[in-house]
């Protein structure tokens, strides 16, 4: 070949090499982005299906229809210990009413959740879920907007009559016709007993004790967090004021600044308290009962102070294809012998009313556990973070950002 | 035969167009929608308004969030150093020193892209953990203090990005460091190229010392020690490893190379969200988690969008001025 030729081919390989090693970055660059934001796949393929049975909302609120859509946390319905898929629950489900459940674990995170199902909301479509789960905050904004069907509380008489008095009348829906409690949790201390010895008080978390020092977490749940906070300066997060938002931002800045804190956590902090990195955390009831399998010195321990309960609610979005069904459906898991089935799993505390009864004939040990039925003392002991305004949202939410150096 | 002709002068287009309109649908539309929304004020529940009034948006979000812009900068830069001085020995061994065993190394190099970014930085996390494989067995032999710890530091985050974008920076400059032709380094040793004695001590100090001493003024180590350390290793490598054939011919050769791995590094370095997520702590936010947080948790899109474009612009300016740096005849000529 001549020189030119060699040049030529030569010139051409690395260009493209180049080139092609450029594009195998971004492309890979992108798909990295891309699995942070896979939820939103989801929702078009049940959209596909469910957009199938286009029955007029008069005709189909008298059947049961074919199929249902119910989008959910995970681990959070009783799944059957061989089989990831098979769940008692939807099976019995569609023995009674012959409908299909469609069951997805797609929400891992309100906002993360809601950004996926905002746009059809906001266009006035279907978002393709008949029934989705999510926290009393989240479902209050869902409620604001108008982007929720109301029930009609003559399909479910089982909610009416089993559902718990505690939860009646609240502040985002007074009615109680736009959200029926899937299950509660509760917002304490969860810990390593061999490290930390045994800990009853929120003041734990602001000592600056050798043995926790640097492996403390709070959550990035700003309700919870500040929650806590508000229960440990001894004021009441059901009230919570501008002020009181303010003391505690303060409060925990000195935690920070202590180096008690190591970081804010999601649900990853039930990791690291089996790993060790942590061995003092605000923990959610049921991740550490969870866990105790793998590490058996972990506590959850309910502070002197109070904790915060909070809920996860069911709720049937603006549009949904087959509301005559969700309610069914909602209808359905209010029975308490299904309640029981649920909570005997999940390990969280059940809004139904009689579920403990069930329980206590099958499973005594479990029917006593006072994280899935806490006693009046216990309920007594925690508070329900306050409803806020949209603009006390945007305000809560910044300063708590700057706090967690967002 | 004059439609003919207008269609063969058509074609460079009509091959383009594909192309094109994938830019102007997934690229050109979308940030000009971007740039729209940095304009905008109002809430999720009340609706938004554009009005160029709203340009106070940009100085507001550079102020409030300049730390994170600045950590952003300086830990991407030294990720890309890092990644520098561990790809680019890595590179030049499999391009001279490899033989047959060429493709086996670069698969091994190429090998970690198979998993997913995620897992990859999550199995850092475990390998990094307090009591885990690496810093346990170290403890219990009394090396290390039971305080000590790597995680939810600004180290870790570092430490992961370098490892994340290693590859980007080792296979361009494998790619340019291979094409150089062999005869040429001879050809420099038949002229009396040997090591680079005095030249070779001093430039490694130098080199080592700076490198060094930037890495913990950044990180909050001990300044002096480090560099003290720094200067003792590149003095070690300069006299020892450097010829001057590589000096003058190698290395000016693969530049290219250096300058394609460096800009395949820094610029996602600077713009990444989830090592800092893992791996870090609230003071080791960068302007990724800032924006991620802004858009999703906050739902305050015209700051994100502010700060994406401010991001991209600094970005921009940044790589013009390193093309200036290097020379960009560097980059086409061979």
């Amino acid at each position: 070949m001549t020189e030119f030729e060699t040049r030529l081919a030569a010139e051409l390989t690395r260009r493209r090499f180049l080139q092609g090693t450029a594009l195998t970055g971004v492309a890979a660059f992108v798909a990295a982005c891309g699995t942070t934001g896979s939820g939103s796949s989801a929702p078009e393929e049940s959209a596909g299906e469910s957009a199938v049975p286009s029955a007029s909302e008069a005709a189909e609120a008298q059947s049961p229809s074919a199929e249902l859509s119910f989008a959910n946390w995970p681990l959070y319905i009783d799944t059957d210990d061989e089989d990831e898929t098979k769940h008692k629950t939807l099976e019995d489900f569609t023995a009674k009413y012959g409908t299909i459940v469609n069951y997805s674990e797609v929400i891992n995170d309100n906002d993360e959740f809601f950004g996926t199902i905002r746009p059809a909301l906001d266009g006035g479509q279907d978002t393709g879920w008949d029934l989705v789960v999510l926290t009393d905050w989240m479902a209050g904004r869902l409620i604001r907007l108008g982007w929720t069907e109301a029930f009609d509380l003559a399909n479910m008489p089982n909610k009416v009559a089993n559902m718990q008095d505690v939860y009646k009348g609240v502040d985002f829906d007074p009615t109680d016709d736009h959200h029926a409690p899937w299950q509660s949790g509760m917002t304490g201390l969860g810990y390593d007993s061999e490290v930390t010895g045994d800990l009853t008080s929120l003041a734990a978390l602001w000592t600056d004790d050798p043995r926790w020092k640097g492996k403390v977490t709070f959550l990035t749940e700003m309700r919870d967090t500040i929650g806590l906070t508000l229960n440990h300066l001894g004021k009441d997060p059901s009230q919570i004021s501008e002020a009181d938002f303010d003391a505690a931002v303060a409060e925990i800045q000195t935690a920070l600044d202590a180096g008690i804190i190591r970081a804010f956590t999601g649900n990853d902090y039930a990791e690291d308290l089996v790993s060790g990195n942590v061995v003092l955390a605000m923990a959610w009831s049921g991740d550490v009962i969870a866990k105790q399998a793998e590490k058996e010195t972990l506590v959850w321990q309910l502070p002197d102070e109070g904790g915060m309960l909070w809920t996860d609610n069911m709720l049937i979005p603006k549009g949904a294809a087959n509301k005559y069904t969700a309610e069914l459906f909602i209808d359905f898991v209010y029975d308490p012998e299904i309640a029981a089935q649920i909570a005997a799993w999940v390990n969280y505390v059940t809004p139904v009313k009689g579920a403990k009864e069930v329980l206590a004939a099958s499973d005594p040990e479990l029917a006593e556990s006072p994280l899935i039925f806490p006693p009046d003392d216990v309920l007594a002991n925690v508070s329900i973070f306050k409803l806020l305004t949209e603009d006390e949202e945007t305000t809560f939410n910044d300063k708590f950002s700057s706090l967690t150096g967002n | 035969m004059r439609a003919r002709q207008w269609l063969i002068r058509l074609t460079p287009y009509l091959l383009l167009t594909p192309g094109i309109l994938w830019l102007l649908v997934f690229y050109a539309y979308p940030s000009v929608q971007m740039f729209i929304s940095s304009f905008w004020s109002g809430t999720l529940e009340t609706g938004f308004t554009v009005s160029l009034d709203n340009w106070t948006t940009y100085p507001e979000a550079l102020e409030r969030y300049g730390p994170q812009f600045g950590r952003s900068i300086v830990y991407g830069a030294a990720a890309t150093t890092i990644c520098f001085l561990i790809a680019y020995p890595l590179a030049y061994t499999i391009a001279f020193r490899g033989g047959r065993y060429k493709s086996l190394l670069l698969f091994l190099v190429i090998a970690p892209f198979f998993t997913s970014f995620l897992l990859r930085t999550q199995s850092w996390k475990i390998i990094l953990g307090d009591d885990g494989i690496l810093f346990g067995p170290l403890k219990d032999l009394g090396i290390l203090g039971p305080d000590f710890r790597v995680l939810a530091t600004p180290t870790a985050v570092v430490a992961g990005i370098a490892y994340n974008f290693l590859p980007f920076m080792t296979l361009p400059i494998y790619v340019s460091l291979e094409k150089i032709d062999g005869r040429l380094v001879e050809a420099a040793k038949d002229l009396f190229a040997g090591p680079w004695r005095p030249g070779g001590t001093i430039a490694g100090g130098v080199v080592g010392g700076v490198a060094a001493a930037g890495l913990a003024a950044a990180f909050q180590y001990d300044v002096v020690m480090l560099a003290l350390l720094g200067i003792v290793g590149g003095v070690l490598i300069g006299t020892f490893f450097l010829s001057e054939s590589f000096v003058r011919i190698v290395l000016p050769l693969s530049l290219p190379g250096v300058f394609a791995g460096s800009l395949l590094t820094f610029i996602p370095a600077m713009g990444d969200f989830v090592n800092a997520e893992l791996l870090g702590n609230t003071q080791t936010r960068m302007i990724g988690n800032v924006i991620q947080s802004r858009f999703l948790d906050n739902n305050d899109y015209p700051t994100a969008a502010a700060l994406s474009f401010m991001l991209m612009a600094g970005i921009l300016i940044a790589v013009a001025v390193y093309a200036r740096l290097l020379g960009t005849k560097e980059l086409t000529s061979s």
